[in-house]
């Protein structure tokens, strides 16, 4: 069967680099794998976005934030659920990276959508209406790293005590023993900053 | 009674948490369900209630974060397992081997197959004394005391060969980026673990007839927090309870990891979506996971070093992977836990998230599914559901 199949998939591909070569030029080359074939469709419709396979049953996509929900919408159709948002604070850059986590029950395929906002202003649309588990992710990242999530309707306190939630204690700039220091006070005192051993 | 004289200031702060204090109206009133309440293991419900019913649940959790996430970015590479692995209790190898995992591709490691071996017996092992686990909270919830003090005592059977294996009871700190802390302690060792597996097995009939095939369970559970198979998956919900609506998905078929590819097992599902078919699920679950450790003591530990043979690690506090991110995720039995690692270079991660399990069926799923059930499904739906607050709190 293999046998078989195989050169009739590379005279498709064949055909398609030949008739798209001057738009594709610069992009990287797809795997004939599973992977590839998901991320070529994906990119067809989303031609605005990156998409890479990093190794077996792992993809990675790249979106502007600004189509962030769009593309969330098109990919929902293969990647059938939200398994975590995880924001990573790139403080130097000044940029957070939000990293939408898709596992696809029918491919088996794992997908990172990743995309920059700026810190001092971090807004995104929330994906709620795709996914309504993205409401506990989303309530999640707002309090910890202050993104807010336009249309969540839950964003506020949820994990951390009240007089933490304005803090976003996940952010790289937070000081967790100054902030320490400050409520706990001559707890503290036997702490000593200037040290560099200390692990906290 | 008389009224009690509740502070303004207080008051005033659960206002702000959506909560009131007081009775809202002549029939309903609201109930605080736990943290002290032994159901919801540092967990709270706000249930708002009329008469027997639930009209309206809001979770409140946070009465256990701890910080691992942030407090792991200012911690060497392993220092951090001896801090993540109490996300998870119960399964406390379970943090450890996805952090291993997404650490070790991060920096290329081929981890060595003796290392792979011990993993996946030691993974498993913790799932057999995490289902123990869970029949014990489960047992008392109905009221079948006997079924769960059987399961704790069956538990230590488990509890006393990863002492040895590892010097650790519930922490066991011995899975770590390139393999495993130590050997094997012997040939003893693995006949134990064999003797009790049987044990166990045999000791199965006896849970069916005290606890799965009980008219009590059956009267508490049938068709008590009903979930559909679209809601599940748009909810993301994993492990028992996503099998429990007909989706066979299992981390461990659909993305094998360790030796799971090599091995027999079948993925058990149900359809109802109750808390029947999702208590049924890990009963099925327990018979597969004994017989995984039977074909994997007949495998037989390979030959070979128990770590990856490199020179970085004899300098370990400061390790330092190359920039780099990784995924990795296992089937724990509360769904699937994962684990996303970002190095930047440095002998510390820049970032490590925790996919817990509970976080998409402890919120969401749990305040819709508590929806016009009566107050004595309460520790029920929780336990079905198997929600484990340090997955969500962290």
């Amino acid at each position: 069967m293999d046998m078989n199949e195989k050169p009739k998939v590379e005279e498709k591909v064949e055909e398609k680099v030949e008739n798209a070569q001057p738009v594709e030029e610069n992009k990287p080359e797809l795997p004939d794998t599973t992977e590839g074939k998901l991320v070529e469709v994906l990119l067809e419709k989303a031609p605005y976005a990156e998409g890479e396979v990093i190794r077996k049953r792992r993809v990675k996509f790249t979106v502007p934030a600004e189509r962030i929900h769009e593309f969330l919408e098109l990919a929902s159709e293969k990647f059938e659920m939200l398994m975590q948002i995880s924001v990573v604070d790139w403080l130097k850059e000044g940029q957070f990276e939000v990293n939408y986590q898709l596992w696809s029950l029918s491919e088996s395929v794992h997908a990172f959508v990743k995309t920059r906002i700026p810190r001092d202003d971090a807004k995104l649309p929330t994906v709620m209406d795709i996914w309504p588990v993205a409401e506990t992710y989303e309530r999640e990242a707002h309090e910890f790293f202050g993104i807010i999530f336009e249309g969540n309707p839950r964003l506020g306190p949820f994990i951390l005590e009240p007089r933490e939630y304005e803090k976003h204690p996940l952010r790289k700039d937070f000081n967790t023993l100054s902030y320490a220091k400050t409520i706990y006070g001559e707890d503290f005192d036997r702490f000593d900053e200037s040290k560099t051993n200390y692990v906290i | 009674m008389a009224d009690l004289e509740v502070p303004k200031e207080l008051k005033e702060e659960a206002k702000g948490h959506d909560m009131y204090l007081h009775p809202i109206d002549k029939d309903t009133y609201e109930l605080f369900f736990g943290p002290q309440h032994m159901a919801t293991e540092n967990f709270s419900i706000i249930l708002k209630m009329d008469g027997n019913r639930i009209e309206r649940a809001i979770v409140n959790p946070g009465f256990l974060h701890r910080g691992f996430e942030k407090l792991s970015e200012h911690r060497p590479y392993f220092s951090n397992i001896a801090l993540i692995l109490r996300i998870c209790v119960p399964e406390s190898d379970v943090p450890e081997n996805i952090y291993s995992m997404a650490v070790d591709e991060i920096v290329g490691w081929e981890v060595p197959d003796r290392a792979i071996w011990i993993r996946n017996v030691v993974l498993e092992m913790a799932r057999m004394s995490s289902w123990l686990f869970w029949i014990m909270g489960f047992g008392n919830e109905i009221g079948l005391y006997t079924a769960g003090q059987w399961a704790a005592a069956y538990r230590e059977r488990f509890m006393r060969l990863f002492e040895e294996l590892t010097g650790g009871r519930v922490y066991h700190i011995y899975t770590v980026p390139g393999g495993v802390r130590r050997d094997i302690p012997g040939d003893k060792w693995l006949r134990q673990l064999r003797d009790t597996v049987e044990y166990i097995k045999s000791k199965m009939k006896d849970f069916d007839e005290i606890l799965f095939d009980n008219y009590i369970m059956f009267e508490r559970t049938e068709g008590v927090g009903v979930m559909d198979k679209k809601f599940a998956l748009k909810h993301a919900v994993t492990g028992p309870n996503l099998r429990a609506v007909g989706v066979p998905y299992d981390v461990r078929k659909d993305d094998p990891y360790y030796l799971y590819d090599q091995l027999d097992f079948e993925v058990p599902i149900l359809k109802e979506g109750d808390s029947l078919a999702r208590t049924l699920v890990r009963r099925y679950e327990m018979e597969q996971d004994l017989y995984i450790l039977e074909q994997l003591l007949d495998m037989g530990p390979p030959n070979g070093p128990h770590m990856v043979q490199d020179a970085r690690l004899k300098a370990l506090p400061r390790f330092k992977p190359p920039k780099g991110e990784a995924y990795a995720h296992v089937e724990s039995t509360k769904g699937d836990f994962g684990a996303f690692v970002v190095s930047d270079g440095t002998h510390k991660p820049y970032r490590a998230h925790f996919r817990g399990p509970s976080q998409s069926h402890g919120v969401t799923v749990l305040e819709e599914l508590l929806k016009g059930a009566r107050l004595a499904d309460v520790p029920v739906i929780l336990k079905t559901l198997d929600n484990c607050p340090p997955d969500l709190d962290r």
